[in-house]
């Protein structure tokens, strides 16, 4: 396969972007979805990042409904919503994702010792401490897909994901309900939590 | 051409961020400074920073006499990066400051500045040094996907986020190091010795 060593395009974001998807009911939509951003360069700066809807179809924030963004970085995580995350299939339509409140990250704590047994992000606000937990990960994989292929169908992106057996979503201490399930991912059978490092998307020429 | 979707079947070597510099006082001469950091998210063993930075390259000497160091925070990642990696690239490894550098902990390191802006920085401290990597006058990021006959070490297939740097320094403890960018060429492009990497996977062949 022929490839192209420097891409033209422009590039748009850089960092990383672990998720988690949990179903209450595997026969149902799912009852939480979760993305966290690491980012190391994007037109908005640096920054990190997370939104969890853990009532996607619901027009609600927290505390109504587990409906939340937290960053130190908001014209970045504004333009990621934008631009991005609300063109993702797992998000695009939702509800909470325009209805989430927003929170000012004061501290940020990545734990990433105790790799592959599990890794964590924990983010602080005012009124919400976050834990994303992702447990059991697989060897990583490097990806790299077009336009066609991409979560935005709009963009190349490059990226090196870790699928997780296990993960868990807390909010205040308080666990979110839901188990991982398992997509089709790039003609692959994987879970539903999982580490996207060093991603980067490019607008193509 | 734009690119397709691919799965890499070739195991990942290591992931994360690889900035460095290499500097001259004079552009005919050889290099006077060797600098290359590592901010490594996932590797066979386990995440780390890692500091190679040569003062003087040609001088097979450590600590107290020159600067030449080789600095981390995971023992286990900087051997598997010196003898899979950096003993695969002759600028690094096969200078005489390689086996004589002082091998010290990292204690901290901080980040400063921001790649789209003009200032971009890393501070790496640990063993009675604080060594300050900067670089500056930075240019367009550039998504790369290099294949063996392009990269450093000739076998991986290497992605990465390139930002090039025309002028850069380092200063350890306050003291800067002599020594300018150059032109350097990678996969057509003209650009500077001086460059930050970020989002870099390095891929064992398919």
């Amino acid at each position: 396969m022929q490839r192209t060593a420097v891409n033209p395009g422009a590039v748009e974001w850089s960092g990383e972007n672990p998720g988690i998807y949990l179903k209450s009911d595997p026969d149902k939509d799912y009852s939480v979805v979760a993305v966290f951003f690491r980012i190391v360069l994007s037109p908005h700066g640096r920054g990190v990042g997370a939104i969890v809807l853990g009532a996607p179809a619901s027009m609600a924030a927290y505390p109504d409904a587990p409906n939340m963004c937290l960053t130190d970085n908001r014209p970045m995580m504004e333009y990621l919503i934008t631009n991005f995350v609300s063109k993702f299939p797992t998000f695009a339509g939702q509800k909470g994702l325009d209805a989430m409140s927003w929170h000012d990250v004061t501290d940020n704590k990545q734990d990433n010792r105790n790799m592959p047994h599990s890794y964590s992000e924990e983010l602080v606000s005012d009124a919400v401490q976050l834990q994303m937990t992702w447990k059991g990960l697989k060897a990583p994989m490097a990806v790299e897909v077009g336009p066609e292929a991409s979560a935005t169908k709009a963009h190349d992106m490059y990226a090196v994901f870790a699928e997780a057996t296990d993960a868990s979503i807390t909010i205040n201490g308080t666990n979110l309900p839901g188990q991982v399930a398992t997509r089709q991912f790039f003609g692959r059978t994987m879970s539903t939590a999982f580490l996207a490092l060093s991603e980067t998307w490019v607008t193509p020429l | 051409m734009p690119i397709v979707p691919h799965v890499r079947t070739g195991a990942i070597d290591w992931t994360g961020e690889n900035p460095g510099m290499l500097l001259k006082t004079d552009p005919d001469g050889d290099w006077s400074v060797l600098a290359l950091f590592f901010r490594i998210v996932w590797s066979p063993v386990g995440p780390g920073n890692m500091l190679l930075l040569f003062e003087n390259p040609l001088s097979a000497t450590g600590l107290p006499e020159t600067c030449n160091v080789i600095m981390s925070d995971n023992e286990a990642l900087r051997d598997y990066i010196k003898t899979g990696f950096i003993e695969k690239l002759g600028t690094f490894g096969g200078a005489p400051a390689y086996n004589t550098a002082s091998q010290l902990t990292i204690d901290n390191v901080v980040t400063h500045g921001d790649p789209t802006s003009d200032f971009y920085s890393e501070t790496i401290t640990g063993g009675g040094q604080e060594i300050k990597l900067v670089w500056e006058n930075l240019g367009e990021p550039t998504a790369l996907e290099l294949p063996p006959e392009l990269t450093g070490t000739g076998e991986h297939t290497m992605y990465s986020l390139l930002v090039d740097a025309k002028t850069a320094y380092v200063e350890v403890n306050g003291r800067r190091l002599e020594g300018e960018t150059v032109p350097r060429e990678q996969a057509g492009l003209a650009l500077s010795s001086a460059f930050l990497y970020f989002s870099e996977t390095w891929v064992f062949p398919d």
